[in-house]
């Protein structure tokens, strides 16, 4: 009977706050990860570091349920623009190995402000508007994909 | 032994007594959460709504809203002070495009900022299916603000919280 309440409170602590499993439902990131694909939030990957460029990462989207999966293409402090689909950051061009179809977006230059992150999906098939990008806080960041 | 027994029938009644408090009597934060249980009620359809229901759940969507309710929900164009009216054509128009529509609410905290007035952080889900046969899926982070008017709670404010800003 310990034993059963010791595993029970052990998995409630691991995949409650430690490693939080999660199915990834659309098609934003792809080809990076299919809809469908199961994998856990490693939300302790940001405890000594700080979030990075060209990092996965899982953005908290509205209560403790509803998550996104995106990839950080800047940083606070950093200039964001998309011209013909290129991707410009602090106006250079960014070699993004990670994107299999190309677009034709086009973004004004705008600034990340502080302690925030802009992250978009590897998918940027169809019209920019279509797409759900942008910056955010990194307060909303729970951590990264463990795969 | 006997002493023992009086013990525990008096922790029962206590027990029981909060019980019944806790259920008969309305906290104003279950208040606060029945408008969203009604807004649920009104905004959610089956396929097989008929007229009468139809007017009933757009009436009582109207009665949840202040006379005039101020609406940030850019991803369905509805920004600016509203009034009552506005809101239930709003809430008639959208649900004819649906053939089933379900809205339900998560995550819910809520804080009373003053007295008569609530302020309300939660999650969204709309869920169902178009006319057409697509499917709707999706879920939003919302503020909402309500007020305490004639010992009724009613929607002030209602914003959708921008994750992502483009």
């Amino acid at each position: 009977m310990i034993r059963i309440v010791c595993v029970g409170i052990f998995a409630y602590l691991l995949f409650g706050h430690v490693l939080i499993p999660f199915r990834i439902k659309g098609h934003s990131m792809e080809p990076t990860y299919q809809n469908g694909q199961f994998n856990f939030c490693w939300k302790f990957r940001y405890l000594f570091s700080k979030p990075q460029r060209g990092e996965v990462v899982v953005v908290r989207f509205s209560g403790q349920k509803v998550m996104l999966l995106k990839r950080i293409v800047a940083l606070e402090g950093d200039e964001v623009q998309f011209r013909n689909g290129k991707l410009f950051v602090n106006r250079k061009e960014m070699d993004e190995t990670y994107i299999r179809y190309p677009c034709n977006w086009n973004l004004p230059p705008r600034r990340v402000e502080a302690s925030s992150v802009y992250v978009i999906g590897d998918n940027r098939d169809g019209p920019i508007e279509n797409h759900f990008f942008g910056q955010t806080s990194i307060l909303r960041i729970l951590g990264t994909p463990l795969w | 032994m006997v002493r023992m027994k009086h013990i525990l029938i008096l922790l029962l009644i206590i027990a029981v007594g909060i019980w019944a408090f806790l259920t008969l009597f309305d906290s104003e934060e279950k208040r606060v959460k029945k408008q969203f249980h009604l807004l649920s009620e009104g905004v959610s359809k089956e396929s097989d709504e008929n007229i009468f229901t139809l007017d009933q759940k757009i009436k009582k969507i109207g009665s949840l809203f202040e006379d005039s309710c101020e609406m940030k929900i850019p991803d369905h164009s509805l920004s600016g002070s509203l009034s009552r009216d506005e809101i239930t054509g709003y809430a008639a128009r959208g649900r004819l495009h649906f053939s089933q529509l379900h809205l339900t609410f998560h995550d819910m905290t809520i804080t009373f900022i003053e007295e008569g007035v609530a302020n309300v952080h939660l999650t969204a889900r709309l869920t169902g299916r178009t006319k057409t046969g697509e499917s709707l899926e999706e879920a939003h982070e919302l503020n909402c603000l309500l007020k305490k008017t004639d010992k009724k709670w009613l929607f002030n404010r209602v914003e959708i919280v921008e994750v992502l800003k483009k």
